[in-house]
């Protein structure tokens, strides 16, 4: 398995013997999996191994890469961290996986409040230089080591998004590789190519052509080699880390940040409380957690997990409506004393409320993001429906997710009625909605997941709700005709006019039908119109 | 997951074949923990994959070709080996995972080398001719065993102490000023010991962690048996590489517990903390120097007690009875750094990665031996770390650390001191 | 048939206009550029019109051009190469208004003038920027990204999601109103992301080259109650410049703007020309202007700890600073421009811009607050060699979520009646623009003559625009001629 050795000869030239190879002992560690996102599920069984890994450090080297790939026709993938396991591989044989770790640039206009980063950048190192500069971004749920650029491109949601909504618009100035390797300068950098200023236009503004809702292109639209986002004013007492592996947590400024935590007497209560405090402008995180992360943190292990997980019912996880709410005080400790007041009116004289005790730290969301803990209990962790939508939408969602669960509880593990996750974005104008299902990996019935993820593909279309799980993650051919409507119409536009030969990442964004159509498994549950996919060729809809 | 039987016995890689399987790519291992995150630069703990950048030098592309290996997706072939060998088994990814999860990473990685041995791929020629001189002169340097307990001439010791100083190979051949130094400060808190003499075998480290089991039990069951023969209780040593070796990886050779030992084994700081404790030991002379300490992975993240363990798996991976995970929390992180900063005159000043999070000084798990160019990168770059925090000492709590960065320093030019922390103690009591 | 023919066929015979007058009409505007005839004039009277109409288009390649406004200063809906104006003013129904969610749903012809005493009514507001045209249809005015006068969000896109018709024909729901059966659906159309890619932004600073939209979700948010207005006056622009940076930043205040004394004395000015001319006489050369509101739950008690924390900042950093409740020799202090700025411009009076001369050509770009007394110094250099009197030159900067960047703009005035003065503006405002890109000024929406001298620059994002825009609009009908298209 390896890609043309005259290529291989001008990759190697581009970026010198020490940074390519082929040798498939490289290639084989460069593949995800067995565990990891989606990597345990049958999507898995469409990845391959690549036929040659290449580190480029220059948007020069990116370019004439992908130049190389262009003449000899060598199918190729960018991956930043790889996090995104089960996306960050190939699905056709002998391709160029293209890691951009030696990428990590990371300059900051504190004045202006931005970041240009490279691809090898994560989130906690971001995070730690920005608030060395008393500014902020937002640690997404997949975690902090997650690549900044890729998770802008990609998604972008974290509970701090409650003042700063979804990355999308936190996106400025861009440097874009095309998939035919012509570079692509959005915002400011389109008129002057070292200004990362702002994102917008000129004229009509193709930023949005970059990313997507949501996870977007997966790499299927070229490259991003650098990109600017935004940062925004936090308050000016760093939190400091303190304790050892694994209780660390960063110590909060009390006085000008703190978590409160909130149980309300009712569901209802809890969203009306999610409404009210959007609406009276305070606050700068506001969510609702599902119950089985309480136990994760508190287990020291799996075991322990399990032991506090079993007590649980479904009247327990009924009556369990607990809120958080993180204050800052980014005017002056007054603004959180007001703020302080202003919660109490709302939750507990309105509302009847209690309020609950908090640590003085933060565990996850300001620095760290413990994505990775999800695979503690089961071993297995996918996240199949998510998206932003109205709060209320968010609620109602949640019921249906939560019924639908049922028919595939086991393999899912059992959540007693759990409605998901729910956090408020841009000031309560919409919120993250996301339903967390886990699994053990090497359970018989585990192609009842790849069922339920489509399932819950027909539930959306059905119920009318919006989701972020379109292409690449949900069938294209289901999901396309349904929203826009035809929005795989113009997916698939985009990759023939910019990527005629489907070199970039193939067949995305059609990689979920193309499992569909490979496993045997999945025949049963597609019922809706598909042309056949070629793995390396762009999916066609007429 | 169907049920089954696994036990924390390395020479059979697939009772790690969960931990390989589990990895989820989040890089916990790669990355100094993300709360302590200090910025764009110093953000990751592995020199393996820092340098190398390909995943098969990281500790999850490592496990993932171990498995495909147990698969028989893949054979070992050169690059595989060096891909195996260029890593200082410096546990950082160890720790590093286990803030999240359940994962046996440190375990995979030593049993893939146990493999990789057994089935004639390894160790590096450079590990097997240690082996012979360890075999032949009990030693690392191949120098003449009788010479082993040369630097304690005039040095009092005790036949009927129960402390025995375990002194290792470093101290005893390379290093004198370090076991001289921890013998006065011993005398200085009036603690008697005595020494095993030519009969202090190489701990084995060097032969354990090439993945040479059989003849690393060779070594460990003779120092065992001295020690047990000795009637000492109590083993003390001021090598971070013996103290581990000892305390953990005897009794994980042979499928026991560090408790079933039948002796404890102490390093000299805790020694020590533990007299400024009980206010025997006064620092009286004045140190002026700004000084950092670098945590030696054996005495630090690495160092926790090992505890066998065998039983099911079940569903969720849920064990039956709870496997005792070793997450490094417990390492000899604060007597260092307590003895130091008791010190008067000293400004003492941590680095940026510290603890469980730090950056290996480059030695270890047979690197220093079979590619030296890259233990000497690693030091380089921990050293840029102590000129980051102005110190313009480094204090290190073993003899292969302070060897290999003062090779690193002698090749750069740089004026940062090194010392050992006995020599600093030995010092401030003087 | 005939395109008048099939086009009445589609909207009724009384909705397709081509007599002369009415032609005459629809070929100019209020700004500098010089007319242009359409083929006709279609008035939608109903959504389903519009991709029709644009089917029609596709078929016959003529251009549309989509007009809601019932003012323009751009010249971006001159039909210069004749066509079909696409009037949607009719179009001018307020769809939805949705409280709880803090969204209105409206349609292209609804203005200012319109939606906010509607939304007025329910103590909400969609944050407008400075003192907007009555007329001004509120949808195309963020379409076409002007700055909104409250830069304390940490972004700044009113505009949420919407139906477009794109050139194609095809009619497609961006973000989350993209459900199946929208707007009777769960979702609310809250979410601009999607489907599959992010359009929402691609019809943004388009002119109308992308496509119709024939409904959109704006953000609502509270209409505050109680208000402190503060004026902070400057001689010289530099010394405005760190509070620009420091105040948002912490989070102070509401609406938030640097006038000069032309532009805050045509604003001011209640007897036209007395009051101009001695308040542009008293004023300081700059002012800046800061409201602190209110919200819904203790709004007070809000108030005072961003009062205090300004005059802190001022003590801290910028001690020599006035900061004034009321500005001397001004009736009233100048406090009504609170209620002012929550308002479009009164329809009864003279547009602000329009009164000195007639008509106003704004220069406005995209800059770091820093460099904005550097492009304020090219402009006083070069305005004089066009004869242009420095007396009279309006200048206004707008800070953009928490003055990240600014919108700086300069406002022209000249007589529109006057085709040698406008001329004149025409060349200065030209020329000015290309001394100021040369500077760095980021022209993000190119109006007229700046398009081409922008994407001049602009090499690989015209490139790829061109590339984007043939696959929406293959045929090149939708408003030809305008930015690189
Ligand atoms: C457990 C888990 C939970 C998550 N929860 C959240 C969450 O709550 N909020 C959230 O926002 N996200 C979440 N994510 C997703 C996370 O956003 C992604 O992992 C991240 O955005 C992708 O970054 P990465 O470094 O992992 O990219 P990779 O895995 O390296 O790449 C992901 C995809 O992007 C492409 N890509 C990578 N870099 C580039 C580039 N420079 N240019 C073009 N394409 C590129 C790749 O080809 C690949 O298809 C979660 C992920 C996981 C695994
Ligand atoms: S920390 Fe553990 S699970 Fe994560 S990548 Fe490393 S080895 Fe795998
Ligand atoms: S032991 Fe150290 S060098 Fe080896 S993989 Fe783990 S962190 Fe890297």
């Amino acid at each position: 398995m390896t890609i043309p050795q005259a290529a291989y000869k001008v990759l190697e030239a581009i970026v010198g013997p020490d940074y390519i190879s082929q040798d498939p002992i490289d290639c084989e560690a460069h593949t995800p999996g067995p565990n990891g996102f989606e990597t345990d599920l049958g999507v898995a069984t469409i990845l391959k191994s690549p036929g040659c890994v290449i580190f480029p450090s220059t948007t020069e080297e990116v370019q004439k890469i992908v130049k190389t790939c262009n003449r000899y026709k060598v199918p190729f993938i960018p991956i930043s961290t790889q996090w995104w396991s089960g996306r960050g591989a190939a699905k056709v044989e002998d391709a160029l996986m293209i890691d951009l770790k030696r990428m990590d640039q990371c300059d900051i206009d504190d004045k202006h409040m931005f970041a240009v980063v490279g691809s090898g950048l994560i989130y906690s190192q971001l995070q730690e230089e920005a608030m060395k500069r008393g500014l902020y971004t937002t640690i997404p749920g997949g975690g902090s080591q997650v690549g900044v650029v890729a998770n802008h491109i990609l998604y972008g949601s974290s509970p701090l998004n409650y003042r700063t909504c979804i990355a999308n618009r936190r996106i400025l100035g861009v440097e874009w590789v095309l998939p035919d390797g012509e570079i692509l300068r959005l915002g400011s950098c389109a008129l002057d190519k070292d200004d990362y200023l702002w994102g917008e236009g000129i004229g009509p503004d193709l930023r949005g052509m970059i990313r997507g809702f949501s996870p977007g292109w997966m790499g299927s639209m070229g490259i991003v080699t650098k990109m600017s986002v935004k940062l925004v004013p936090f308050q000016p007492d760093k939190p400091m880390p303190v304790g050892i592996s694994p209780d660390t947590a960063v110590e909060l400024p009390l006085k000008r940040i703190n978590w409160y935590n909130f149980i309300l007497p009712s569901k209802d209560a809890l969203v009306k409380a999610m409404y009210e405090i959007a609406n009276a402008e305070i606050g700068a995180g506001l969510t609702k957690v599902p119950l089985f992360w309480r136990a994760i943190a508190k287990a020291n292990n799996k075991e322990e997990f399990w032991e506090l997980w079993d007590q649980e019912s479904e009247e327990t996880v009924a009556a369990m409506n607990v809120l958080r709410v993180l204050l800052i005080g980014f005017t002056s400790e007054k603004q959180l004393e007001y703020e302080e007041r202003v919660l109490q009116d709302i939750i507990v004289k309105d509302l009847g409320g209690k309020q609950t005790r908090t640590k003085p730290t933060d565990e996850s969301w300001v620095k760290n993001a413990d994505s990775a803990s999800m695979w503690m209990m089961c071993g297995g962790y996918t996240s199949l429906e998510f998206d932003f939508e109205a709060i209320s939408h968010a609620v109602a969602k949640g019921v249906d997710c939560s019924k639908l669960k049922k028919g595939y509880t086991p393999p899912l593990m059992k959540a007693y009625g759990d409605q998901g996750w729910f956090q408020v974005g841009d000031y309560g104008h919409l919120a993250l909605f996301e339903f967390l299902t886990y699994q053990d990996p090497d359970d018989e019935q585990k192609h009842k997941v790849d069922e339920w993820s489509v399932a819950l593909s027909k539930m959306n279309i059905e119920n009318r709700y919006y989701t972020a799980q379109l292409a690449s993650h949900k069938p294209l051919f289901l999901t396309g005709p349904a929203y826009g409507p035809d929005y795989h119409k113009w997916m698939i536009r985009f990759k023939e006019e910019f990527d005629p030969d489907a070199l970039s990442n193939p067949p995305g964004p059609a990689d979920t039908d193309l499992f569909i159509q490979e496993a045997e498994w999945m025949q049963k549950v597609k019922d809706w119109p598909a042309p056949k996919i070629e793995a390396n060729k762009n999916p066609k809809f007429e | 997951m169907p049920e089954e039987y696994v036990k924390f016995d390395l020479t059979d890689m697939k009772n790690f074949e969960y931990d390989m399987k589990r990895c989820v790519r989040c890089k916990g291992c790669k990355w100094v923990d993300h709360i302590y995150m200090p910025g764009a630069t110093y953000s990751t703990r592995c020199p393996s994959e820092k340098r190398y950048l390909f995943d098969s030098f990281s500790a999850w592309g490592r496990l993932r070709l171990a498995l495909s290996l147990l698969n028989g997706r893949i054979e070992f072939n050169d690059r595989f080996v060096e891909a195996i060998y260029k890593c200082q088994l410096c546990g950082a990814c160890d720790a590093g995972c286990k803030r999240n999860l359940d994962l046996e990473i440190g375990s995979a990685l030593e049993s893939l080398r146990i493999k990789c041995v057994a089935d004639g791929f390894g160790p590096m020629p450079e590990h097997k001719a240690i082996a012979e001189k360890i075999e032949k002169e009990h030693n690392v340097f191949g120098g003449p065993a009788d010479n082993r307990d040369k630097w304690a001439k005039g040095i009092q010791t005790d036949d009927k102490a129960e402390f025995v100083y375990f002194v290792g190979c470093y101290g005893s051949y390379k290093m004198q000023g370090i076991p001289k130094a921890t013998a006065n400060i011993l005398k200085a808190t009036g603690q008697s010991f005595k020494i095993m003499g030519s009969d202090e075998y190489c701990c084995g480290y060097p032969l354990y962690s090439t993945g040479q089991i059989e003849k690393a039990k060779k070594a460990a069951q003779h120092n065992i048996d001295t020690i047990a023969k000795s009637g000492a209780k109590t083993v003390i040593t001021a090598c971070a590489e013996c103290y581990k070796t000892l305390k953990v990886d005897y009794p994980k050779m042979f499928n026991k517990s560090t408790s079933d030992m039948g002796y404890q084994v102490i390093h000299l700081v805790e020694f020590v903390a533990d007299q400024m404790e009980k206010g025997t030991i006064k620092f009286k002379n004045n140190i002026d120097m700004r000084v950092t300490y670098h945590d030696a992975c054996n005495l630090a993240r690495m160092s926790e007690p090992w505890v066998y363990w065998e039983g099911k798996r079940k569903l969720y991976g849920i064990t039956e009875p709870t496997a005792p995970r070793r997450k490094g929390t417990h390492g000899v992180y604060h007597q260092p750094r307590n003895i130091l900063k008791a010190i008067p005159g000293i400004d003492y000043v941590d680095m940026i990665r510290i603890r469980e999070n730090a950056w290996c000084c480059g030695a270890g798990g047979g690197v220093a031996e079979a590619f030296p160019e890259f233990a000497q990168w690693s030091a380089e770059e921990r050293l840029e770390e102590v000129d980051e925090v102005g110190a313009a000492a480094l204090i290190t709590a073993c003899p292969r650390c302070k060897d290999n960065f003062s090779k690193a320093i002698n090749a750069s030019g740089d004026n940062i001191k090194v010392m050992d922390i006995a020599e600093m103690i030995n010092e401030a009591i003087k | 048939m005939d395109l008048k023919n099939e086009l009445q066929k589609i909207v009724g015979a009384g909705n397709v206009l081509d007599s002369p007058e009415i032609l005459e009409e629809y070929s100019t505007d209020n700004g500098i550029y010089p007319p242009g005839m359409p083929t006709v004039v279609v008035k939608a009277g109903k959504s389903e019109d519009v991709a029709k109409v644009i089917n029609l288009a596709n078929k016959n390649s003529t251009p549309v051009i989509p007009v809601s406004s019932g003012v323009h200063f751009q010249g971006c809906t001159i039909p210069y190469q004749g066509g079909i104006v696409l009037d949607l003013s009719n179009l001018n129904k307020i769809l939805e208004i949705d409280p709880p969610n803090r969204r209105v749903r409206i349609e292209p012809g609804v203005t200012w003038g319109q939606i906010t005493d509607e939304l007025a009514k329910e103590n909400i507001r969609v944050i407008s920027p400075l003192l907007p045209h009555a007329d001004r249809s509120v949808i195309t005015d963020y379409l076409e990204r002007e700055a909104p006068v409250v830069p304390k969000y940490e972004f700044a896109e009113p505009l949420m999601t919407y139906e477009i018709v794109w050139p194609n024909g095809e009619v497609f729901r961006t973000g989350s109103a993209s459900v199946p059966g929208y707007p009777d659906s769960p979702a609310k159309g809250t979410n601009p992301a999607g489907p599959g890619l992010d359009f929402y932004r691609l019809p943004q600073g388009a002119q109308g080259t992308m496509g119709v939209i024939n409904w959109a979700n704006l953000k609502l948010e509270y209409l505050p109650k109680i208000n402190k207005i503060f004026f902070m006056p400057f001689e010289d622009i530099n010394a405005a410049i760190e509070p620009i940076y420091k105040i948002p930043r912490v989070h102070i205040g509401q609406e938030f703007f640097l006038l000069n004394h032309v532009d805050l004395a045509l604003i001011l000015a209640k007897q036209w020309p007395d009051d101009y001319d001695r308040l542009s006489d008293i004023l300081p050369s700059w002012t800046l202007i800061l409201t602190i509101s209110g919200p819904p739950r203790r709004p007070e008690e809000r108030i005072e700890y961003e009062k205090e924390a300004l005059f802190d900042l001022k003590k801290q950093y910028f001690q020599d600073m006035p900061i004034l409740e009321a500005l001397p020799g001004v009736p009233g202090g100048g406090r009504e421009l609170i209620h002012m700025l929550r308002k479009p411009w009164p329809k009864e009076e003279v547009y602000w811009k329009n009164r000195l001369s007639g008509a106003c050509q704004s220069l406005f770009f995209i800059a770091r607050p820093e460099d904005a007394p550097s492009f304020y110094e090219k402009v006083v250099d070069e305005a004089p060699k066009y004869g242009y009197p420095l007396e009279d030159l309006g200048v206004y900067l707008q800070p953009i979520e928490q003055s990240r960047v600014c919108h700086l703009e300069f406002n022209m005035f000249y007589d529109p009646d006057d085709p040698i003065e406008r001329e004149k503006i025409r060349i200065m405002n030209r020329e000015l623009a290309q001394d100021l890109l040369d500077m760095g000024a980021i022209f993000t929406r190119p109006y007229g003559d700046l398009a081409d001298m922008v994407y001049e620059k602009a090499t690989s994002y015209t490139t790829a625009l061109k590339r984007v825009k043939k696959m929406f609009d293959p045929n090149n009908i939708m408003n030809p001629g305008r930015l690189c298209f």
